[in-house]
């Protein structure tokens, strides 16, 4: 079943194409990337999706409902989640007040005015500090946590919206090498053992080797090439965008 | 569970603080006790909520006059007129709350202070129905609390009571979601909470507590004037919580007690109260941003802002 | 209701127009370049008011003394507003906005009874030099002829700020300045000079503005009160930052006010706010404001 449905989408800014009529699909429990050099449009693409902007034209469904021009937080309780590039966590708060903040929102918990947040959502919290291996910094406060730390904080709060599609923009953007491989084992494990759909951006091309089942190369808008990790590799013009970009 | 104890002492304090005072600083602790119910709830939207409101005393204003009106033209028993007091500020502040959350920052400013002025020179102008400039006179409080002290134990119970609501609010998921929008108001939208109709609902919170304040005053002093409204008297809520610190949540109540104090006192022997106020906030804003609480945060952990050393293990 | 009474309300309007225009110019000036919203932006004005009337005292005897006492006032609180950005107001640059809000908002208290404390509570009256004593005849009616003076300073002073800030080199950096300090300051240029220079340039506007009011009516305390919060309407109105747009809202409230004087003379100040509102839910940046600002 199709979880994602992506029809001839446009974005402009001024004079620039920011996405050019893009067609995707996305199979419910895929586990997929896009990539493609910085200012490819990668985050735009997300950002239409999220409905954080107004499409030109073009049409997004998810489940079969049609959620163009949707406010975020209609999106979001669809069940559609999202992990930004650059850390958008709660700095003020600590990284558990961070994780509950998003299971209360996610439970419908957040019109409660009368019960004390700190006896609510305590396993949850714990566990998504768990498998995102936060436990130990549970009660700093979340500015203070290293850039590693904060991208996982991140994709913390995007699962404790537990959502049915995960979109994570660069999650190992800023990792050092140890770290990029603990973070993609753990989105592949989200993505088989919690029965996530998961589509990640990327513009480092080693690291979704071995994770994504499926790829699709995105060009100044435009998408330019699709296809498994293998052919993706092999494709031409895929080589000689990115390639030619990377040398 | 020092905290509680700290409270509680305070508490006992305020209890025996009429039989150690004499008559003229019973009033001023009523007065501190009604502005610190007006400045916490100016806090719910500025020290939680993260925005400027420069217009928060309509609902102050509008609180006053719903009781004044029916205390002096009616005979509704006063704590019931607090009730419509807090139901006219709760309805006033949803009409202009929705207006206003729609902007945020300087905007948000502006437009809270230009409604504010609207409704100021609306009651300033409706001679007929509110006495107009001349104000209302007349406001006598109920037999039973008609003397000072009684009505320092009524002010204290009923401003106990609503503090202790308001606390417990902001402990509340609600009130972690206030913080969270004023924390990072973007990615709270991308976790499903529609941002602006809780901002609406805190807006209308806050402006029915200060309605309760409004109300409280009018049989204080007996009269009230369309001041109550004003711009002035919208920054007296800002100055106490900058001064006692927005970040905790007695931080107004700090704040009003600070301030109130130095009004009786500077004003016995000076006119220049202005002058000195505004040196004060200069002195706050450049040197102690996080007012007196944050003051004192860094010097005992133990006196209570941020909850999360309380947090479970 | 006649022509005759329509052209009268008009040119009053046109007056009070360009009064309201040169204290918000500077107002606008100040917030599009520093966004910093000087709450104290009207008490400068009436403080420049006093200067002139100073000023005029000691020279009364002589028939020119309103026409220096004018610019030397301007010129104090231009010297002012230079000695407040570099003691007050840059401390607060990198500060969030209530704080700087809640600065200028202390000055106003603490230049207010600064006034009180100079000039005493009395209010001041400044007679007319003989240049302006009699009244202009236009079209057959009669019109004080110190309005003329005011609508010329007016405009003076509107195309003098326009012609600074797009024809000269300093103009050039301070719009720059505006659309990014980094660029400005990368070209070695001191982005604090330039801070200082238009506060003081705004400031200057505005003691210029209360100095020409000075002999209009009478000067008394608690005049800034009253105009500021219109002040801060038209420069909503218009759009910070914008100089056409101050000009034209001006212009707007100032013929608004005239008008609703004939038919609902208590209304006006609600009427004004009502467009205030208006235009801020609707437009927030203005009339001719930018979105991208603030």
């Amino acid at each position: 079943m199709a979880i994602l449905k992506v029809k001839r989408l446009n974005k402009a800014f001024g004079g620039l194409q920011a996405t050019n009529d893009v067609n995707y699909e996305m199979q419910t429990g895929e586990l997929s990337g896009i990539i493609g050099p910085n200012g490819a449009g990668k985050s735009t693409f997300f950002n239409l999706l999220t409905g954080y902007y107004k499409v030109d034209s073009g049409r997004i469904s998810f489940q079969g409902k049609d959620i163009t021009n949707w406010s975020p937080h209609r999106i979001s309780r669809l069940g559609i989640a999202r992990a930004f590039q650059v850390s958008n966590i709660y700095p003020a708060l600590t990284a558990y007040e961070n994780i509950r903040q998003a299971i209360l929102a996610q439970q419908k918990r957040t019109l409660n005015f009368f019960t004390p947040a700190h006896r609510l959502a305590k396993k949850e919290t714990q566990e998504l500090l768990e498998v995102t291996g936060l436990s130990q910094h549970a009660d700093k406060i979340a500015g203070t946590l290293s850039q590693g730390d904060k991208k996982c904080l991140e994709l913390a709060i995007a699962l404790g919206s537990k959502p049915e599609l995960l979109f994570l923009d660069e999650p190992t953007a800023g990792m050092s090498g140890e770290e990029t491989h603990e973070t993609m084992n753990l989105v592949k494990r989200l993505n088989q053992e919690m029965d996530l759909t998961i589509l990640f951006t990327e513009h480092d091309m080693s690291v979704v080797f071995g994770y994504a089942k499926r790829l699709t190369v995105l060009h100044q808008g435009s998408i330019i090439a699709e296809g498994t990790p293998e052919e993706v590799r092999k494709n031409e013009t895929a080589q000689k965008v990115y390639l030619g970009e990377e040398a | 569970m020092i905290r509680y104890g700290w409270l509680g002492l305070i508490f006992i304090a305020t209890l025996i603080l009429p039989l150690v005072i004499g008559e003229y600083w019973i009033h001023v602790a009523v007065e501190i006790l009604i502005m610190g119910l007006f400045a916490v709830s100016f806090n719910m939207i500025f020290g939680y909520m993260g925005q400027l409101s420069f217009g928060h005393a309509a609902y102050f204003g509008a609180g006053a006059y719903a009781t004044g009106l029916l205390m002096v033209k009616t005979s509704v028993p006063l704590p019931i007129c607090l009730a419509i007091s807090m139901i006219t500020a709760g309805v006033l502040a949803l009409v202009i709350g929705y207006f206003c959350v729609r902007l945020t920052g300087i905007y948000f400013a502006i437009l809270t202070m230009a409604f504010g002025q609207m409704l100021y020179y609306i009651i300033f102008q409706w001679y007929s129905f509110t006495g107009g400039d001349d104000g209302l006179q007349g406001i006598v409080p109920p037999d039973w609390i008609i003397q000072v002290t009684a009505y320092y134990y009524f002010t204290l119970f009923i401003v106990t009571g609503a503090l202790i609501v308001m606390w417990v609010i902001s402990e509340s998921p609600f009130g972690y979601t206030m913080r969270a929008i004023r924390d990072n108001a973007d990615r709270t939208r991308f976790i499903g909470i529609n941002v602006r109709k809780y901002m609406l609902i805190n807006f209308v919170v806050a402006g029915m507590f200060a309605g309760l304040a409004g109300g409280l005053l009018g049989p204080f002093n007996r009269s009230i004037a369309p001041d109550l409204c004003n711009w002035h008297q919208s920054g007296v809520p800002v100055f106490m919580t900058v001064i006692g610190g927005p970040l905790g949540f007695l931080g107004p109540v700090i704040g009003s007690v600070i301030y109130t104090f130095l009004f009786a006192f500077v004003t016995g022997f000076t006119e220049y109260w202005p002058l000195t106020i505004g040196l004060v906030i200069i002195f706050v804003v450049l040197y102690m941003p996080g007012g007196v609480l944050g003051l004192v945060k860094t010097k005992f952990k133990t006196i209570g802002a941020e909850e999360s050393m309380d947090a479970e293990a | 209701m006649d022509a005759s009474l329509i052209f009268a309300q008009s040119l009053s309007g046109l007056s009070r127009g360009m009064m309201l225009f040169l204290i918000a110019s500077g107002l606008s000036l100040i917030f599009g370049v520093m966004n910093i919203l000087n709450f104290a932006h009207a008490t400068f004005w009436l403080i420049g008011a006093y200067c002139c009337y100073t000023f005029w005292f000691l020279m009364q005897d002589y028939n020119f003394a309103l026409w220096i006492s004018i610019p030397l006032a301007a010129l104090t609180l231009a010297a002012l507003g230079w000695v407040i950005e570099v003691v007050l107001i840059r401390r607060v640059y990198n500060r969030d906005l209530p704080e700087q809000l809640l600065l200028t908002y202390a000055m106003v208290l603490v230049l207010g009874d600064l006034i009180k404390i100079v000039w005493g509570v009395d209010d001041k009256l400044i007679a007319r030099p003989p240049l302006v004593a009699d009244p202009v005849f236009i079209f057959g009616m009669p019109f004080d002829s110190y309005f003329l003076f005011v609508i010329s300073v007016g405009l003076a002073v509107a195309i003098g700020l326009w012609w600074f800030l797009k024809k000269t080199r300093y103009g050039h950096i301070i719009r720059a300045a505006v659309f990014s300090r980094e660029m400005v300051s990368a070209l070695g240029i001191p982005i604090p000079r330039i801070y200082t220079g238009v506060f003081a340039l705004g400031i200057f506007i505005a003691g210029l503005a209360g100095a020409v009011q000075a002999p209009v009516g009478s000067i008394t305390l608690g005049m800034d009160m009253a105009v500021v919060i219109q002040a801060f309407c038209v420069v909503v109105i218009g759009g910070f930052g914008s100089l056409l747009g101050t000009f034209v809202a001006a212009i707007i409230v100032g013929e608004v006010y005239a008008f609703s004087i004939l038919f609902w003379p208590q209304g006006a100040l609600v009427l004004i706010f009502v467009v205030t509102a208006f235009i801020l839910i609707i437009r927030p940046w203005g009339l001719f404001g930018t979105p991208t600002r603030a």
